[in-house]
């Protein structure tokens, strides 16, 4: 497994990314590594290349050029920018959770349900699927809320459902994408806390593009990007230290 | 800026729109053609000589009472479509300011520009499509020219369709007028009223007890034609008001047995809202309803076959009667398969953000073509079996069980079941996300 200055293992590394559309560079030499229980908040103005970069690291798009190593714990080194359309799918449904500020929650289905099609899309049997649901969405604090439907949940409690989507599959990466950016400031603090909870605090690793510093702050590296290019991060204790300075 | 210069802005032909515009007008334009077409040939019966008139003309009003249900379901498919691709502009217009007066005007302005623009492009379609139809033999002679409507029907038949555009859309603003967001915001699942169910059946018992002591009512033969005429006009109304429950019935049960992720989201998709799955295979069910009470017309005449030739018009008649009953299938079938094509691909553009996402998040596109093809399948197989069924309660009566089981009649209805299952298919198939959002892109 690969190691990064720092001595703990990277869970993803990429190297030398590469990404345009048109003329634009959205991704230029990008070089980062993800550790494995580490949070990594990736900031930047708008068209600075922040989700392209999430994406290529979910395997959700490919870079122009460069690599993406996926390391996790037991298994072989997968190198994600080299996979065909349908392995990715699979890796992502596997080893990836995902939480996005829409949530991307199927609304047809309940809470439960929603959870449930995480686990059952990777062949987990239904009556099983809805037990670990259940379980799931208990400990995010929406017990008695299994059954309803999508728009009849607040959008507090719709972000918790897609968090309890996103970790009910034991996935050791979770991404996410503004995941506070369309709730008021006290209940984005609290869908935070519970992200951070759910993954961090269980050992997993997250990065989540962000635009509020404050949301930033709570993660262990932040990371900057403009035009393409990362500039340097920081990490808490770097950041805790330059404000006792 | 006025509500015409809006409207031109927002509708005007846009390569980001083309999908959804070249959709609509398309749907607009098989609409009007189809119309001209079965009023073309109902309009060449009048060549007839007048004694032949008087059971021809009966009979292609029964042919377009039953053409009426798939003509319409693919012009509510059209009209919706066109309100969906303008849901967004609307939205936008009514946040900016614009009052409920200035939003309904533009919609109808659009609407009314895209239908106007679909059923003349329909009329070119019908004209192109005359030759061919002016082949069908009728009365053992080619329509001819007979099927070229005057001028002022064709003009009435746009003007219709042009109008029930406005009403659609009408019908489809008020949620947007009512709401700036215009999203749907409903909170629970509708589960159709099983008084629906008590009333079908009613009615069908009503029906059949008309149809069987018909000749207590008449002995008169343009009586008899009219009860059955508005009797299966009426039978086909109270099935509609069936159908829904009948597939939110089947959804619930298919919803518990549910093992597979495809399974389970076919199920939830079918229960969101009955009312429209049914809408979507509305045509199947018409078709098997044609099939069961056009096979078993023709099995009827077939009988009468191998008798003495009188020399006049009602040689014909037989002969007449299956290709006319072929020929309402063959309409239902292109109306059921362009209806569920709109829908379909309406459905799949509306949802375009959510596959998209679900994709992302490693729902393969298969899992998700999957519900889709069995959201569709399941009430279009529920409506074939259920109205087959309702229409030989119908037909029983006035054809007798030995015509209901001649080879004719069964084959009939086999091969209309089978067909339109496999035109539904086609249709999901059509829309296939992967290729619609990558068209899109």
């Amino acid at each position: 497994m690969l190691e990064n200055s720092l001595g703990r293992p990277a869970v993803i590394s990429a190297r030398g990314l590469y990404r345009n559309f048109g003329s634009t560079a959205a991704l230029d030499n990008v070089n980062l590594d993800i550790q494995l229980g580490q949070s990594l908040a990736i900031m930047g103005p708008s068209g600075s290349g922040k989700s392209t970069l999430l994406h290529a690291l979910a395997g959700i798009d490919l870079p122009d050029s460069g690599q993406i190593t996926l390391n996790l714990p037991g298994s072989a080194p997968v190198q994600i920018e080299s996979l065909k359309d349908k392995p990715r799918t699979k890796l992502r449904r596997e080893a990836f959770g995902f939480v996005f500020q829409s949530g991307l929650l199927i609304p047809e289905l309940t809470a439960i349900e929603n959870v449930a099609m995480a686990l059952m899309i990777n062949a987990v049997p239904r009556s099983n699927a809805m037990d670990r649901a259940a379980r799931a969405l208990a400990q995010l604090g929406l017990a008695g809320m299994e059954e309803r439907r999508i728009g009849q949940l607040s959008g507090g409690q719709q972000q918790r459902v897609a968090i309890a989507r996103a970790q009910v599959t034991g996935a050791s990466v979770v991404f996410a994408d503004e995941p506070t950016g369309a709730l008021d400031s006290a209940t984005g603090a609290e869908v935070l806390e519970t992200l951070l909870d759910c993954t961090v605090g269980a050992g997993k690793s997250l990065v989540m593009v962000t635009h509020d510093r404050t949301v930033a702050e709570r993660c262990d590296r932040i990371v900057h990007l403009s035009d393409g290019r990362l500039l340097d991060g920081t990490a808490r204790q770097e950041r805790q230290a330059g404000a006792w300075s | 800026m006025n509500s015409v210069h809006l409207a031109w802005m927002l509708g005007r032909p846009s390569s980001t729109r083309s999908s959804s515009q070249i959709l609509t007008v398309s749907a607009y334009a098989m609409v009007s053609a189809m119309l001209l077409i079965v009023l073309g040939g109902a309009y060449s019966f009048t060549s007839f000589e007048r004694e032949a008139q008087a059971t021809y003309l009966p009979l292609a009003g029964f042919a377009v009472v039953l053409l009426a249900v798939p003509l319409m379901v693919l012009g509510s498919a059209a009209a919706r479509l066109s309100a969906r691709t303008q849901d967004r502009a609307l939205s936008s217009l009514r946040l900016l300011g614009a009052t409920g007066g200035q939003i309904r005007s533009v919609s109808l302005l659009q609407a009314a520009g895209t239908a106007l623009a679909g059923a003349l492009a329909g009329v070119v379609l019908y004209l192109a499509s005359s030759p061919l139809v002016a082949m069908i033999r009728f009365q053992g002679a080619p329509l001819g020219d007979a099927i070229y409507l005057p001028w002022w029907a064709v003009a009435i038949a746009v003007v219709v369709i042009v109008l029930l555009a406005v009403i659609s859309s009408l019908a489809g603003l008020r949620k947007l007028i009512i709401t700036p967001l215009a999203v749907a915001t409903r909170q629970s699942v509708p589960v159709p009223s099983w008084i629906r169910v008590l009333v079908t059946l009613g009615s069908v018992a009503l029906l059949y007890f008309v149809f069987t002591n018909i000749g207590v009512v008449s002995q008169e033969f343009g009586t008899i034609i009219a009860v059955i005429i508005l009797g299966f006009g009426f039978g086909l109304l109270v099935l509609n008001l069936a159908g829904p429950w009948l597939v939110a019935t089947v959804g619930r049960s298919k919803l518990k047995k549910a093992v597979k992720p495809e399974q389970l989201l076919a199920a939830r998709m079918i229960l969101e809202n009955p009312g429209e799955s049914w809408r979507q295979v509305s045509g199947v069910a018409m078709a098997s309803f044609v099939a069961v009470v056009g096979g078993s017309g023709a099995a009827l005449m077939s009988m009468g076959n191998g008798q003495e030739s009188t020399g006049t018009w009602f040689d014909y008649l037989p002969q007449d009667i299956l290709t006319g009953v072929l020929l309402t299938l063959v309409i239902t079938f292109v109306c059921v398969a362009a209806s569920a094509s709109i829908s379909q691909s309406a459905s799949t553009l509306d949802r375009a953000d959510l596959y998209d996402g679900l994709h992302k998040l490693g729902m393969g596109y298969e899992v998700m073509n999957a519900a889709r093809t069995k959201s569709l399948m399941i009430p279009a197989l529920t409506a074939s079996i259920g109205f087959a069924n309702a229409s030989v309660v119908l037909v029983l009566p006035l054809a007798g069980v030995a015509v209901l089981i001649k080879p004719l009649t069964v084959l009939v209805v086999i091969l209309a079941v089978v067909l339109g299952l496999v035109l539904i298919r086609a249709a999901i198939s059509v829309a296939n996300p992967r290729r619609l959002l990558a068209e899109r892109v």
